[in-house]
């Protein structure tokens, strides 16, 4: 296995989240995109980490950050969704244009 | 050739299932598919020889966040949302620029091609420790704040109108 297998693998992951980030109608499918793109991105950390600076951990503690920082920002998200549902019950975005003047 | 075997599972399980994140129309598929992506990264994690990695992203993405998705697709939404289209007009031009960057990408992975591993993965714990408490111990702090502030945005957001 070389540092360009997990390269690819961690492309191809990230532009698949792009792509449902860009598509999807449902914002809480818009949020699974974006954990998909973060987690392809802590994919290239470690495998950075492991390939080209072995006996580092500077990278693995990066990913430490970015994994809490996920889990506040779905959190901060996913409450945000519930409260614009209350008001507006539709999941779509669409629908979202309360903020319209 | 095991490590090969198990590189090829784990990234047809991840792609499999994040294409499903991506294309299937139903939520709750969704959510359920990104779980067993979250767990297959989980193990390319484990691959790699980052203990502690693998075991917070068990924890935090597979424990924590696949579940407070799953409650919400369960809170939000409605019966016609089988029916409906999920996917928006302007997929096509969408495609074209996943295809750009997915052809960027692969072209970058060539500057890196025939790096191999040269030692042996050795249990990270104790120098990720070492890191987070030394080196990176403001950061430490600052992400403490930062869950305590997205806690009690949640709390703020989610909370009952006052009449």
């Amino acid at each position: 296995m070389t540092l360009s297998h997990y390269l690819a693998l961690s492309g191809m992951l990230f532009t698949l989240g792009l792509f449902g980030v860009l598509t999807r109608r449902n914002v809480i499918g818009i949020l699974m995109s974006i954990e998909l793109m973060l987690n392809a991105a802590n994919i290239n950390f470690v495998a950075f980490n492991r390939f080209l600076y072995p006996g580092q951990y500077q990278g693995q503690a990066t990913v430490v950050f970015i994994i809490t920082l996920a889990a506040a920002e779905v959190v901060v998200g996913l409450a945000l969704v519930m409260a614009i549902y209350k008001n507006i019950k539709s999941v779509y975005v669409e629908n979202y244009n309360i903020m319209k003047g | 050739m095991t490590e090969t075997l198990i590189f090829y599972m784990l990234s047809a399980v991840i792609l499999l299932s994040a294409l499903g994140v991506v294309l299937l129309p139903g939520v709750m598929h969704s959510a359920l598919c990104l779980g067993l992506c979250l767990a297959g990264v989980a193990g390319i994690f484990a691959s790699l020889g980052a203990d502690f990695i693998f075991a917070a992203q068990i924890l935090v993405y597979v424990g924590g966040i696949a579940v407070l998705i799953l409650f919400v697709v369960l809170l939000a939404g409605s019966a016609s949302d089988l029916v409906t289209r999920q996917i928006n007009d302007s997929w096509l031009p969408s495609l074209f620029i996943c295809a750009a960057f997915l052809w960027s990408f692969l072209k970058v992975t060539v500057y890196f091609s025939g790096i191999a591993a040269s030692t042996l993965p050795v249990p990270a714990v104790k120098f990720i420790a070492a890191a987070l408490l030394g080196d990176y111990a403001v950061p430490f702090e600052l992400i403490s704040l930062v869950l305590l502030a997205s806690m009690t945005g949640a709390v703020l957001f989610g909370r009952r109108k006052a009449q």
